[in-house]
């Protein structure tokens, strides 16, 4: 079989697509990843809160409970926060005289155990089965993958082409 | 020699190839996941059921060292924080309703 001259060109062409290709593929790996936990903390979550109410044969105060979405800002008890605030409450300026850290909602429900330890492979073999009941059936081998800590390794092809 | 770059260029289109539908097989899996989301925090039960207790919040943080703010904001509100470098700064702006901050507290009152 006869190759045209430019082969070498077209080889280093296709080496550049398939680079681009695996770093999509990464990418979109991970973003499948923390929608899996999304899904699991949620409904773990919302699971939680029914078996309470059930039990308890009432809701909880309502001044009790954070509806989602929410973020929490984290700081020590000592920093002093000075907080301007618009008179219509629909711009805030906070400052602060030592660092904080910033959390969203899935960042606190991952905190609370809600994803079964998924998100740091500390997930015990009855963590996984809450987790696999929680996604569709198509998604079980990833939650299992992700339990295993494994899946970035799941698409990423044994041998890279070397030239 | 020809031979040699003639298998290599075969195994690159093989991966690709392969690659490609991965990548496919990968874009439909997203697509599942974001609609479950979207319709999941759509349902009034589990909207009703999506909350945290202050307990579970101070569960998070040692609520003797630490203290913790929550915010809730209406959707598309815009938060900006300051290069730390320059100043220790939270801005919020929210264009469709007012913005709710409260401090969670660390006694056992189970109030917010």
């Amino acid at each position: 079989i006869g190759l045209p001259t430019n082969s070498a060109q077209e080889c280093n062409n296709l080496e550049v697509e398939r680079q681009r290709r695996l770093e999509r593929i990464k990418q979109k790996q991970s973003q499948l990843q923390e929608l899996i936990l999304q899904q699991i903390a949620f409904k773990n979550l919302v699971q939680r809160n029914r078996q309470i109410e059930q039990s308890s044969n009432r809701p909880p105060p309502s001044n009790s409970v954070i509806h989602l979405p929410f973020i929490i800002v984290n700081t020590s008890k000592k920093t002093v926060i000075d907080c301007s605030i618009s008179n219509d409450k629909f711009e805030y300026l906070f400052n602060f005289d030592n660092t904080f850290e910033i959390h969203d909602d899935i960042e606190v429900l991952k905190r609370m155990g809600m994803a079964c330890g998924l998100e740091s492979g500390t997930c015990s073999a009855e963590d996984l089965k809450t987790a696999r009941s929680l996604v569709p059936k198509a998604l079980e081998p990833y939650v299992t993958e992700m339990a295993q800590g494994s899946i970035s390794n799941v698409y990423v092809s044994s041998n890279p082409v070397s030239n | 020699s020809t031979v040699e770059s003639s298998s290599r260029y075969q195994m690159l289109v093989n991966e690709c190839q392969e690659l490609l539908s991965k990548e496919q097989q990968l874009d439909e899996l997203l697509h599942m996941c974001t609609t479950q989301l979207k319709l999941l925090t759509e349902e009034s039960e589990s909207q009703h059921l999506g909350y945290v207790t202050c307990q579970d919040l101070r569960s998070i943080a040692d609520p003797s060292e630490r203290m913790l703010m929550v915010i809730k904001a209406p959707p598309e509100t815009q938060m900006q924080v300051s290069d730390p470098n320059e100043a220790l700064q939270i801005s919020l702006k929210s264009t469709r309703g007012p913005i709710d901050v409260f401090l969670c507290p660390d006694d056992s009152s189970g109030v917010c």
